[in-house]
């Protein structure tokens, strides 16, 4: 069990990680049109 | 960041006259700059792109603003309070539901600077409401609290699975240091939630606090504060006062819940705003004008005036109204008129500001530029609908403080009640009474109900000038139609043709329409019409003959006209045209509208005529009795005429021959009786009875807007929108009450059940933000498009 004890701080720092990822899609614009993507498949272009 | 979003507003008034400032000012103005950057907007230039001189108040401006930091109904007193105390001020109307305000005041006494000034001084920044900024600005927004949610989301899941071990163990089954790695691990997760996603409740709170007076987001910043507190106290003084326990998983959680509503709520605003804002900022920057020597120059929209020639091409919208001298295109008045279907333009044709070319190139004439056209007078009407109050919202208004003030109240005592049996558990009582309760969701169950059925109408062409007139609409049990112009179309048709025996229709309506296309009298042209009709519907094209030579046009004012030539076999011929006296006419019903024709040998034919009604007319009247309500005709003209007419569509209760006098005290008498009465008419000479109404109508399409006096315009003439509108407003009445319960019972039921301490903070978060939620899109239901859901 004493795993757990590296894996729980590894856990906190996974975190961080996504929140980064997730900090950059947020400030690229990927959620400010949500059904553009899915339209895009109707476009001729 | 902050100087950007500041010089937004200003940097679009430069780029509109051609002067790009923004790019020489130096991007990093010093903080103690921001009454400079305020007084820019004293320039009469700047200040005239978002207000509009105040009608009746001679040096008195009406300014539309945006109001940055607001959160609900609270709020906007305090603006309204602050923004009062201005001398200069004369009035502010403040909307929560749109973060909108109109200001109206006088340039003699004040500036927009000192006013702004004012607001910003409250803890609210006030902004140009005219400018395509707002719309970047509401970008940001939408991403900051994106983000926000998006880390409070992803630390609540996280929290929750350290949180997991303390609910499903043993006692003894995990070590002290395990149970405290845990409970360390969750601390910092907590920490982006308390400081980041929480900033904008602590924020709100702060500005209430410092402004001594009470907001809907000072309970909640005490609950979560209340929560960190406790939690990161049993986490490094678990020997405490506050015991062991920790929190962080309600805590997380019910701050992702409270996020998650306001950010559904700020998805929904925008798109109301945002279809407001469509409107708003159809204009183009700037046209291709015609100069002076024949060649095009691209001037700012500002410098155009009335007279000049401008190119528009496909794709951008008329700078002002106009007529098209050269060219065809379609265009779409979708958002000006409701009307959806492209129209046809050609030289000659009228075209409306902020509409859009669809197709071709075309030149026009400007006649009527900036406020005096129609676009601006549909956006004038537009905002101060918006931040019109209706009465049911003031009282939920009212009712918040109170209310805040006893939740705050019923926690500290819940907290005192709970002591003995551990204070870190009183505390999560008093958060969850906190938490729980939901003011917002009272306050903006009417606003957000009647601006959604608002923007509904809008979008189809019916400009709601009051929101109180939904309500009222909905109650309504009689419809007053006027005749000319509302019922019927200002045209007329032929109902009925005698001709003396011998004589064939072809013949008359032959010699009918040489003669009627010489006159100008409506009758006579409605027949000329109908006779070019009919001739073309036989294969028979082309247009009527001028008059042969040798043929002599005599008029007769005030009778007809006559023509006379000599015919092959030596008499003279000889043809009338008029009223039946002049025509010899055999003695016939003489109330209904007709006109005779008459040879050398005396009365030849006369044509009946009646009013065209308009041909949805019958639709709405059958449509409006079926839903119970009476239907009636006041009119001016002649009663016979009105007779005919309300007979023609069922009508058995109508009076002809009414001055205006007579239709408001026959107006008055139904009310009296307890009837609640809508009076529908042509907006233009029955205003003293609109105004006496119950709810008036007019239809739009001849009316000066802002002289009219109806609450509600029909903006593309089609009478069975008033059917549609009708409809409409009794669902937002049905809607407004079915949130004003559920905020009631919502509240009602679930402060005790948190008073008892049943029920979990994060349940409270959950309970709020899905009551608000509730309320918004129960609304939204209002928002569908008109004539679908009914």
């Amino acid at each position: 069990m004493d795993i757990l004890f590296l894996l729980i701080p590894l856990s906190v720092a996974l975190v961080f990680f996504i929140l980064g990822a997730l900090w950059w899609a947020v400030h690229r614009g990927q959620f400010e049109d949500i059904e553009a993507e899915g339209e895009r498949i109707l476009r001729n272009d | 960041m902050q100087v950007k979003q500041w010089l937004g507003p200003i940097a679009y008034l430069r780029n509109m006259t051609s002067v790009n400032l923004a790019q020489d000012l130096p991007l990093t103005l010093p903080e103690h700059k921001a009454d400079d950057r305020l007084t820019l907007l004293d320039d009469p230039q700047e200040w005239a792109s978002f207000s509009q001189n105040e009608a009746g108040q001679p040096g008195c401006w009406a300014s539309s603003v945006v109001f940055e930091g607001m959160h609900c109904a609270a709020c906007a007193i305090s603006i309204e309070e602050a923004l009062r105390s201005v001398p200069g001020v004369k009035s502010v109307q403040v909307s929560a539901a749109s973060h909108r305000g109109r200001i109206v005041w006088s340039e003699q006494e004040t500036r927009p600077s000192q006013w702004m000034q004012a607001s910003a001084m409250a803890g609210y920044k006030a902004l140009p409401a005219n400018d395509a900024h707002a719309h970047e600005r509401r970008r940001q927004q939408a991403r900051r609290m994106v983000w926000r949610v998006a880390v409070a989301g992803l630390c609540m899941m996280q929290v929750m699975m350290y949180a997991t071990p303390a609910y499903v163990a043993e006692p003894g089954d995990i070590t002290p240091d395990m149970v405290h790695l845990l409970r360390w691990a969750s601390w910092v997760l907590s920490l982006p939630v308390i400081l980041f996603s929480c900033t904008p409740f602590f924020s709100a709170a702060w500005q209430d606090l410092k402004h001594r007076r009470i907001g809907m987001d000072l309970p909640v910043a005490i609950g979560m504060l209340g929560t960190f507190v406790v939690s990161s106290l049993g986490t490094f003084e678990p020997q405490g006062p506050f015991g062991a326990e920790v929190y962080f998983d309600s805590l997380t959680m019910f701050v992702f819940f409270l996020l998650m509503g306001r950010w559904m709520e700020l998805r929904m605003r925008d798109r109301t705003a945002g279809a407001l804002e469509a409107v708003l900022n159809r204009l183009p920057d700037s046209v291709r004008r015609r100069s002076a020597d024949d060649s095009w120059e691209r001037v700012s929209i500002r410098q155009l005036r009335a007279g000049d020639v401008v190119e528009v091409l496909p794709g951008e919208a008329f700078p002002g109204d106009g007529t098209v001298l050269t060219g065809q295109t379609q265009v779409d008045e979708a958002l000006l008129t409701g009307e959806s279907i492209p129209l046809n333009r050609q030289a000659g044709d009228a075209v409306i500001a902020g509409s859009h070319n669809l197709s071709g190139r075309v030149e026009l004439r400007v006649e009527q530029v900036g406020a005096a056209t129609r676009y601006a007078q549909i956006v004038a009407l537009m905002e101060s609908a918006s931040v019109h109050k209706p009465a049911m919202a003031e009282l939920a208004d009212r009712m918040a403080k109170p209310f805040l003030i006893g939740v705050l109240l019923a926690s500290a005592a819940a907290a005192i009640a709970w002591w003995p049996q551990g204070p870190g558990h009183a505390v999560m009582v008093a958060v969850a009474v906190l938490v729980v309760t939901c003011p917002c969701a009272l306050s903006l169950a009417t606003p957000a109900a009647m601006l959604a059925a608002a923007g509904a109408l809008a979008r189809s062409g019916v400009l709601v000038r009051r929101l109180q007139a939904l309500q009222s609409l909905a109650e309504v049990d009689t419809v007053v139609f006027d005749k000319t112009g509302t019922l019927t179309l200002d045209s007329f048709s032929v109902s009925a043709l005698h001709v003396r025996t011998g004589v064939t229709h072809g013949d008359v309506w032959h010699w009918a329409e040489r003669m009627a296309m010489h006159s100008l009298h409506p009758v006579s042209r409605a027949i000329a019409a109908e006779a070019r009709q009919r001739r073309l519907q036989q294969g028979q094209g082309g247009d009527a003959q001028a008059l042969p030579a040798g043929w002599v046009l005599t008029e007769h004012p005030g009778q007809g006209l006559s023509v006379h030539w000599p015919a092959s076999d030596g008499f003279q011929r000889v043809l009338r045209w008029g009223s039946a006296t002049f025509c010899d006419a055999p003695n016939g019903p003489r109330e209904r509208l007709q006109v005779s024709l008459a040879d050398e040998q005396g009365w030849m034919a006369t044509f009946e005529l009646q009013e065209t009604l308009r041909p949805e007319a019958i639709h709405v009247v059958t449509a409006l009795s079926q839903q119970g309500l009476s239907v009636k005709v006041l009119s001016g003209d002649a009663p016979g005429a009105v007779e005919l007419v309300a007979r023609s569509l069922g009508i058995d209760d109508f009076r002809g021959g009414c001055s205006p006098q007579d239709k408001l005290a026959a107006l008055q008498a139904m009310q009296k009786q307890g009837h609640r009465v809508a009076m529908v008419g042509d907006g233009l000479n029955d205003g003293p009875v609109l105004a006496g109404a119950d709810v008036s109508f007019a239809l739009g399409q001849a009316v000066a807007l802002t002289q009219s006096q109806a609450d509600m315009v029909l903006m593309s003439g089609r009478l069975d929108l008033l059917e549609h509108t009708l409809v409409r407003s009794r669902q937002t009445l049905r809607v407004v009450r079915q949130n004003l319960i559920w905020s009631v019972l919502y509240n009602a039921a679930c402060v005790p059940l948190a008073l008892m301490g049943w029920l979990p903070a994060w349940a409270a978060g959950l309970g709020m933000a899905l009551s608000s939620l509730l309320v918004v899109l129960n609304a939204l239901r209002l928002s569908a498009s008109l004539g679908r859901n009914s």
